[in-house]
């Protein structure tokens, strides 16, 4: 009985060894988060980032307007990685004329400066013809596909003249360019990983779901029978 | 039990009632072409814009208490009577806010659209009628305008963009 009881604690002592190590070495390093910076530093792995879920985003919509891209993510409408203004309806298209970059949602021209700030956003009040389907660009002109018919201005926008013309450039949405994509996922998530969270979530088992608690918990179970079988074990060697 | 259960139902149904009454807030009381129209008997001006930058912008940003978001403001002006939409968020989304100024004065303040979940009662003329006649006083309104109990945020917004179109309204005229 007490060399089959020794056989079991030898067992379970080298499983549990490696564990402990891992515990103990997890655990001193979150005990010195601080000294160690481990809050400060970030992993940015694509396994690790995949693994958590931040390493991309998907935007509603996106163009390429001259060498800006524009994004819409919900009701925040972007110019590269930066959020410039809200907008309440989908972005549909967006065209460039001299210095002026202009997206259209159906009910509003978003005008924005070469460099992608917000300037105005221009709606039938300002005499933009509404129900707005496409925008496009006829001999540098913008032009609005509406459902109410087809429109052209000048780069003023203020004055919209019913017109029926072919061969306009209409804008379409393109994919996300990846350079972007790397940096709206950082505005959105955040630099990365921390040291510490990956650090943390190693040592409560976490870093592989609820698997990883389970896991640690027949590792807890473990280090309770090799404790009762070396304890027994002194039991016997005292009588 | 009875009344244990009545009382829940009580709970529930004044708790419905509550999400109805905040989701009900929520819409366009009145599109921008609509406020125009009334504000200039249907004869509505060409619009005009005004430039953010420089000394405006600064005071701007003092008055609204945070950086504009734009570079250019557009308004309608027909006699003597500015008509200005003008957003400003609330607490986390924009409340769209039609101003009339007439000479320096406040005519009219409208809600004309309300996004966010509370803070609706702002819309009601009981309330917008404490901004009649309204004018600055050192890039402040002249008077104090009694808060309504939840929807402080909402009349800060609205406090805040009136006194923007006077600002406005003051500069512009000052331009031409």
């Amino acid at each position: 009985m007490n060399r089959r009881m020794r056989s079991l604690h030898r067992s379970m002592g080298a499983v549990v060894a490696l564990f402990v190590m891992m515990l103990a070495i997890t655990g001193m390093m979150l005990n010195h988060t601080s000294e160690l910076k481990l809050d400060q530093r970030y992993l940015t792995w694509n396994w690790l980032l995949e693994h958590y879920g931040v390493a991309t985003v998907e935007a509603d919509a996106v163009f390429l307007l001259d060498q800006k891209v524009i994004s819409q993510f919900d009701k925040q409408l972007f110019v590269d990685a930066q959020p410039v203004t809200q907008v309440q309806r989908p972005i549909i298209g967006g065209v460039v004329i001299d210095a002026l970059m202009i997206v259209a949602t159906d009910n509003a021209l978003i005008l924005l400066s070469p460099e992608g700030e917000f300037i105005e956003r221009m709606t039938s009040a300002a005499g933009v013809p509404p129900m707005i389907q496409n925008i496009g660009l006829f001999h540098g002109d913008p032009v609005l596909q509406t459902r109410d018919g087809m429109w052209r201005s000048d780069f003023l926008l203020e004055q919209w003249e019913k017109i029926s013309l072919s061969g306009i450039s209409w804008s379409s949405p393109q994919p996300m360019p990846d350079s972007v994509e790397v940096d709206l996922a950082e505005y959105f998530h955040g630099k990365g990983i921390t040291v510490e969270t990956f650090i943390l979530d190693l040592h409560n088992g976490r870093i592989i779901d609820r698997f990883g608690v389970w896991f640690l918990d027949v590792f807890a179970v473990l280090i309770i029978l090799i404790s009762l079988t070396g304890l027994w074990m002194w039991a016997r060697q005292l009588r | 039990m009875n009344r244990v259960g009545f009382s829940m139902r009580s709970i529930v149904v004044i708790t419905l009632l509550m999400i109805a009454f905040s989701v009900f807030a929520r819409g366009v009381y009145q599109t921008d072409e609509a406020f125009l129209a009334e504000a200039f008997n249907d004869e509505v001006p060409k619009s005009q814009v005004v430039w953010v930058k420089g000394d405006l912008r600064t005071s701007i940003s003092d008055i609204l208490g945070h950086r504009y978001a734009g570079l250019r403001i557009r308004y309608w002006h027909k006699d003597g009577r500015k008509a200005w939409i003008l957003e400003e968020i609330g607490k986390e989304k924009p409340i769209t806010f039609g101003i009339i100024t007439v000479k320096d004065k406040v005519e009219k303040v409208k809600v004309l659209a309300f996004r966010e979940s509370r803070g609706g009662e702002i819309r009601y003329p009981a309330f917008t009628q404490q901004f009649d006649d309204a004018k600055l006083s050192e890039n402040n309104l002249d008077r104090h305008i009694d808060g309504i109990s939840g929807a402080t945020l909402s009349v800060r917004a609205m406090t805040a963009i009136v006194t923007l179109a006077l600002y406005l309204d003051k500069f512009t005229s000052q331009q031409s």
